[in-house]
């Protein structure tokens, strides 16, 4: 594989390029629209339907039983959410569990990437074994993860019982929410260290040399050759977890389900009980809108970045 | 990957051993969960259930056999997961590529606006989206049926169809299309015929990650499907029992669901950068 790479963004392509002699033969404009109308009349339905209905419902109270019904209750809802420890409390849980998920993966795929990139030999196999957590259901990790600490068969249960750790590691707020860390963690450090390494690949070797001729260290090469030019790659790997991370919840819902005593009960979780444990689905609606206020923030910073011309060359 | 020794880090003795210390605790750490399922699926129940973790014993199928016996066959699940898997992937496909083309050189106002609403609707939160298709199927009569499922995995495919199709169909230089359209090619001929089979990884890995994420969905499936629709990854929820768990039926389960999309994975892995980072770096 050559080793050029680009953070390109689609939105910053502006077609300077071909604008000057393709502008008499590409320019029927419809094409385009004729091409993308199918896929945009699917999407439409299937998102601004589903969207407008959560903001009808977030304004009414939903009834299941003995039929569909919706009551209005105006602001209800809403008043309710700004008073609502339960939910404010689960928004903490869900930022920690997103800070130190994200941190650590960032850290943790940095540092194997920086790992895997020193290898010459074997380098292939590696990097496949590295890279299988990212393939597997987040079901089905939960579930691995809750047999590898069971506490009387669990393999890493026991191996922490022979360091003199004893109690139940989903037992006990703390060590689950380090569990459920872990977990998430172990299944998308990979996505990093795959998308770091792509970036270390496209550091020109000669800078390198010159940064041993000049009698740089490892550190201070980093810091000031590798850095700089993985620092747009970096920031995409962010972001992309972040969405990602705010988008699932299957690994804590089969684990700890948010318990012990809510300690891990991220906002997803919280919806999902408020609307169907305790049939609240207005008010779950309302849960859910904020949510998706704050992934299309993200994607919003996303859109940007990719807008951005000249991350790397 | 580039074949040239990289200087990054020195090349002294001390330097080598010490990259291959990390990289066995880097596998270690990846593979022994790995490892422990494969294993634990060939074990009988007795030398799962040990306090001291057990490596010798006489390997068994009895795990992998007990999925498809009497009482819990899981054939059905693997029918509706492939059912649901590849009828969303193909749909979020055709769809999405020929949109993809649309979306890559459509230069009216408001274009940004259309490429956010797309990625915006791929990020969208899981359990938001569930909440009103929960209401809106149940008033279609589409709970409990693969073609919620469709629907639901659709949600999330197209988008990422859309956007990803258009970053491949970006790099595609347009002069080829140009010389075809200059010896007479309609644009549908020109984008069907020339432009298309150029964009072949693209559609591959496009396809694959689809398929991925729709097979390993739970909370989809397990707030729309019912009795009639069960998917694998809600088999294996439900294993999950007050009275204990079946490891051994689970961790058979686990290798079953999994293998298929670590073989696909790894078959794309060369523009595994480009599609999970939806475009935005390219490495190859």
């Amino acid at each position: 594989m050559a080793s050029d790479l680009k953070v390109v963004g689609t939105t910053a392509r502006q077609g300077v390029r071909d604008r000057s002699r393709s502008r008499t033969l590409l320019r029927p404009p419809s094409f385009e629209m004729r091409m993308m109308a199918p896929a945009l009349l699917v999407l439409a339905a299937l998102s601004l339907l589903p969207f407008l209905t959560l903001i009808y419902m977030s304004f009414s109270e939903v009834k299941l039983l003995g039929g569909l019904r919706f009551e209005p209750v105006g602001l209800e809802n809403w008043q309710r959410l700004f008073t609502d420890p339960d939910v404010r409390a689960s928004w903490v849980v869900s930022l920690i569990y997103l800070a130190l998920t994200l941190g650590l993966e960032m850290l943790g795929g940095v540092l194997v990437a920086l790992v895997l990139y020193r290898i010459t030999r074997g380098r292939g196999l590696v990097f496949a074994l590295v890279l299988l957590p990212m393939f597997l259901a987040p079901i089905i990790v939960g579930l691995l993860g809750r047999f590898m600490t069971d506490y009387t068969i669990g393999l890493y249960a026991w191996v922490l019982r022979g360091l003199g750790f004893e109690s139940d590691v989903l037992g006990e707020g703390t060590t689950a929410m380090i569990a459920v860390v872990a977990m998430d963690a172990w299944q998308w450090t990979p996505l990093v260290v795959l998308i770091t390494l792509a970036g270390l690949t496209a550091v020109p070797p000669p800078l390198f040399e010159a940064a041993a001729v000049d009698g740089a260290g490892y550190w201070q090469t980093l810091r000031s050759v590798v850095f700089p030019t993985i620092k747009g790659v970096l920031l995409v790997a962010l972001l992309v977890r972040a969405m990602d991370a705010v988008r699932f919840f299957d690994i804590i819902t089969i684990t700890t389900n948010g318990g012990p005593a809510d300690a891990t009960k991220i906002i997803p979780i919280r919806l999902y009980e408020t609307a169907f444990r305790f049939r609240e689905i207005g008010y779950a609606s309302v849960i859910g809108l904020v949510m998706l206020l704050f992934s299309i923030i993200l994607a919003n910073v996303f859109v940007g970045v990719l807008g951005r011309k000249g991350l790397t060359k | 990957m580039s074949e040239t020794p990289t200087t990054l880090g020195g090349r002294s003795p001390v330097a080598r051993v010490l990259t291959w210390v990390l990289v066995a605790i880097i596998l270690a750490w990846t593979v022994i969960p790995l490892g422990w399922m494969l294993l634990s699926s060939v074990k009988p129940e007795s030398a799962i259930k040990t306090a001291t973790p057990t490596l010798v014993f006489t390997p068994t199928l009895e795990n992998y056999a007990r999925l498809f016996g009497a009482g819990n066959d899981i054939t059905p699940f693997a029918v509706n997961s492939v059912i649901a898997t590849v009828t969303a992937t193909a749909l979020a496909l055709a769809l999405g590529t020929i949109a993809g083309y649309g979306l890559a050189h459509w230069r009216g106002r408001g274009r940004k606006h259309l490429a956010f609403w797309i990625i915006s609707t791929r990020m969208a939160p899981i359990a938001a989206v569930i909440l009103p298709l929960f209401i809106i199927f149940r008033h279609l009569g589409l709970l409990d049926s693969v073609a919620g499922l469709i629907l639901a995995y659709l949600s999330f495919s197209l988008p990422f169809a859309i956007w990803l199709m258009s970053a491949f169909f970006a790099d595609v230089p347009r002069s080829i299309e140009e010389a075809a359209l200059v010896s007479g090619a309609s644009r549908w001929q020109a984008f069907w015929h020339v432009v298309l089979p150029t964009v072949k990884p693209g559609l591959v890995t496009t396809g694959v990650l689809c398929a991925v994420f729709s097979w390993n969905d739970y909370a989809f499936a397990s707030s729309f499907a019912g009795p009639a629709s069960q998917t694998l990854p809600m088999a294996a929820g439900r294993l999950i029992t007050q009275g204990g768990v079946d490891w051994g039926q689970l961790t058979a389960l686990g290798v079953v669901v999994t293998l298929p999309m670590i073989v696909a994975g790894l078959a794309v892995r060369r523009w595994l950068v480009t599609g999970l980072t939806l475009g935005a770096v390219t490495a190859e």
